[in-house]
């Protein structure tokens, strides 16, 4: 045994001599190869390994999902990481579960291609739906916001709140964050929720502009008063606009005083008489996207032409408008003449005037210099009358209480007369396009000052912009009228236009046409009777008068010249029978 | 021929004066009234003038006043307190005009400058001067700043009621200076009474007066 050992040792050592180095060339080449197919071939071991770490049967998964490198792209093309987190998963309440567990389609013979998914949204929400294998309805209806997205059809899928892998009780995670997180994990998803008359509303709420809010430093229940973490009452609102109503009272809170001066102005007036239009605070603030004051006040951020779009193009065209978009920041916008909150009709308004004056302080000034009864001027005529030149102009009639020197109000009319006004005003309707007769203004002053209440009650006219939205058309000051013959002769266009507007309460005006004949009829002497325009209202009858009056004055010595040529033989006879008389003497 | 001073030249001044703004009140007033009926000059300069005579004849009018109530002369201008003897020197007046002065016959009135002028120009002098003239100048001054007189001008019915009467006196002011100019010609020679307003005296021929 020995010598056949030493005898094939003696072979060895030949073999040894002569192999060895051809081993050793072998092996010194071959051995990254040697290294890498042992590497190669232990592989499959180290993933299982690894599986068994998780669950035993998911190895096959995670031998390419515990990678970071590989990703899915969509068919939309989005990408998303398929890497899997076994160390935040093994923590989890489904740490127990296999991944075919919840991804029920994957098995290593059927997986997901490519192309399966539209998106990265479709193949969450597929996903999410394994959720509900193990979840019951019951389960979930059993907490409000849960019953509620359960409901909806586009409700958010589970992994948005709750995470996938790293699936957390909501609690868990929930109670670490700050209240307003706490609101937004849900309200960041794309909700929705349907009103009473069918109009959706969106629950969502971007974060950021939030963020950049003047009310970022607010808390979510600081307005949304009775939400918490612990209470979501349910609001049932009807439709948008009584949403946007009440969340007026939540603004109140904190802005009373805006909330009052809201009160005085004509869209408070509109919301109040069920006009469905008129703006509410978020109409104009936005809801969380508030923005500081200074936004409202340039070209871009001024909300009122979000409905008077036709005002803000004329005043994109005024000198004010091309001031402001040049970066004046003196310029005024829409609140410097309406004021924000307690906004007010300007027509037939002294606080538009007021308004002008606050920023044009040495106007009644400078008009003193060259415009002869300025102060006249400025309170029968608009500023924008002469200011926005090329507009059409007319004479409006309103009625004006001398014992206050204010308008008269509808309301007061209303009061004074009572049925009589409505068959006034029945009456004044039926003339359709026609407008009211002179005596008819005269009958409606005779009648307010007859009841024996004290009134002084007259139509005070004044000349305006006829057309609103022209009236902030303000051209530069050169172009403005200086010349006294645009309205001083009867020939003057802005005299044929009339109208009674009857003012209301809130500053509204109930405009009716009136004939042009009015302003120069006799009737006018009571129902007109402080208003008289150089040249322009004189009394037609007067004229008539005139003419009658200087014909008598010189009929007079014409006929007495006549009379003198008839008679002059008479005289000729006398002189010649006194001469006669005379030289006899 | 003989000579009265009828005119001392304080009236002569302040006649012409008064004469000169009647005619350019009566032009820039038709043109403020009239602008769609004639331009003889821009409405802005119309007012300017009419506004700056109408002063003119304010302070003229005062001059008037102040001049003949210090020199007592204002009582050639009460027509006599008797009624009686006022109807007839009208009835006697008017006849001669109608009648009397067509038949040749001479004015029963000899003006002095104590008894200047006959009972129907007493009348109506009286009611021009104490009465039309300061309306008009009282209604002019109101419509030049109406927002400084709103009291009064309320007071007396609005500003229509001012504006017509300030145009009532003004028509009836052109019609009667129809009528006083014509009779002005009725002197002893047509330009008689004229010349005398220029000269302060009228000339009376021999035969005339008593």
């Amino acid at each position: 045994m020995f010598e056949d050992t030493e005898h094939k040792a003696g072979k060895g050592t030949l073999g040894i001599v002569i192999l060895g180095p051809l081993f050793g060339l072998l092996y010194v080449c071959f051995l990254p190869l040697i290294a890498l197919m042992t590497l190669l071939l232990a592989l499959p071991e180290l993933a299982v390994a690894k599986k068994a770490e998780i669950v035993d049967n998911s190895g096959a998964c995670m031998t390419c999902h515990s990678s970071r490198e590989f990703s899915k792209t969509f068919k939309n093309r989005e990408k998303m990481s398929v890497f899997v987190n076994a160390d935040d998963f093994k923590g989890t309440v489904h740490a127990f579960l296999n991944c075919t567990d919840c991804h029920q389609k994957v098995s290593l013979s059927a997986h997901p291609g490519r192309s399966s998914y539209d998106s990265r949204e479709a193949f969450i929400l597929a996903a999410s739906a394994a959720c509900r294998n193990c979840h019951s309805d019951t389960q979930l209806k059993a907490k409000p916001v849960h019953a509620f997205l359960t409901n909806k059809t586009n409700g958010p899928p589970c992994i948005d709140c709750h995470g996938s892998h790293s699936v957390k009780r909501s609690t868990a995670w929930k109670n670490t964050l700050s209240d307003n997180q706490y609101c937004l994990t849900c309200h960041s998803q794309k909700l929705t929720k349907t009103l009473g008359n069918g109009e959706k509303i969106s629950l969502f709420i971007d974060p950021s502009p939030l963020k950049a809010s003047v009310h970022s430093k607010h808390a979510c229940s600081d307005c949304h008063a009775g939400f918490s973490r612990t209470a979501h009452p349910t609001r049932d609102f009807s439709d948008k606009r009584s949403r946007t109503l009440a969340i007026a009272e939540a603004c109140k809170k904190c802005h009373a005083d805006k909330h009052s001066a809201v009160r005085e102005s004509i869209h408070f007036k509109l919301i109040s008489e069920g006009n469905n239009k008129a703006p509410g605070c978020t109409d104009c603030h936005g809801f969380h996207n508030v923005g500081p004051k200074a936004t409202y006040e340039t070209l871009s951020g001024v909300p009122c032409k979000g409905c008077h779009e036709d005002v803000f193009k004329r005043y994109q065209k005024s000198v004010h408008g091309l001031a402001k978009a040049k970066g004046h920041t003196g310029a005024p916008l829409c609140s410097s003449c309406h004021f924000a909150h307690e906004v007010k009709i300007s027509a037939m308004n002294e606080r538009i005037k007021t308004a002008c004056l606050g920023c044009h302080k040495e106007a009644e000034a400078k008009h003193e210099k060259w415009l002869p009864n300025a102060g006249l001027h400025l309170s029968a005529v608009a500023c924008a009358a002469c200011h926005s030149p090329n507009t059409a102009k007319g004479i409006q009639l309103r009625l004006y209480d001398q014992n206050t020197d204010k308008p008269f109000t509808e309301e007061q009319v209303a009061k004074l007369l009572g049925a009589e006004y409505q068959a006034i005003l029945q009456r004044i309707s039926a003339h359709g396009g026609e407008g009211l007769e002179s005596d008819e203004l005269w009958d409606i002053v005779r009648k307010l000052n007859d009841k024996g209440t004290n009134a002084k009650v007259t139509f005070l006219g004044r000349m305006d912009v006829s057309d609103g939205a022209e009236s902030h058309q303000l051209a530069l000051k050169k172009n403005a009228v200086r010349d006294c013959e645009q309205c001083h002769t009867s020939e003057s266009e802005f005299f044929k236009s009339v109208t009674v507007a009857v003012v209301k309460a809130d500053g509204r005006l109930q405009n009716f046409k009136a004939k042009p004949e009015v302003l120069g009829s006799v009737f006018s002497v009571v129902s007109l009777k402080q208003f008289y325009v150089l040249g322009s209202t004189r009394l037609k009858a007067l004229d008539w008068i005139g003419i009658l009056m200087v014909f008598g004055g010189l009929s007079v010595p014409l006929a007495h010249i006549t009379l003198r040529v008839l008679t002059s033989p008479i005289r000729e006879a006398k002189r010649l029978n006194k001469m006669r008389k005379e030289g006899k003497r | 021929m003989k000579k009265i001073y009828l005119h001392p030249l304080p009236i002569r001044i302040w006649h012409w004066i008064n004469a000169v703004s009647f005619i350019v009140l009566f032009v820039t007033g038709l043109q403020i009234r009239y602008r769609d009926m004639m331009s003889l000059m821009k409405f802005r300069d119309a007012v300017d003038l009419h506004n700056v005579v109408g002063f003119v004849l304010i302070f003229n009018f005062i001059i008037w006043l102040v001049y003949y109530i210090f020199t007592g002369k204002i009582r050639i201008y009460i027509p006599p307190l008797s009624v009686k003897k006022f109807v007839t020197g009208c009835i006697r007046q008017a006849r001669y005009y109608g009648y009397g002065i067509l038949l040749g016959e001479e004015n029963p009135h000899h003006s002095t400058p104590e008894n200047k002028f006959n009972p129907m120009q007493q009348m109506a002098y009286l009611a021009i001067m104490v009465l039309l003239i300061p309306a008009q100048l009282v209604s002019g001054l109101f419509l030049w700043d109406i927002k400084q007189f709103a009291g009064p001008i309320s007071l007396v019915g609005g500003l229509k009621v001012v504006d017509s009467v300030h145009v009532v006196l003004f028509l009836f002011f052109l019609s009667f200076i129809f009528v006083h100019i014509y009779l002005a010609t009725l002197g002893h020679t047509a330009t008689a009474h004229i010349k005398a307003m220029f000269t302060g005296y009228e000339e009376i021929p021999e035969g005339h007066g008593h």
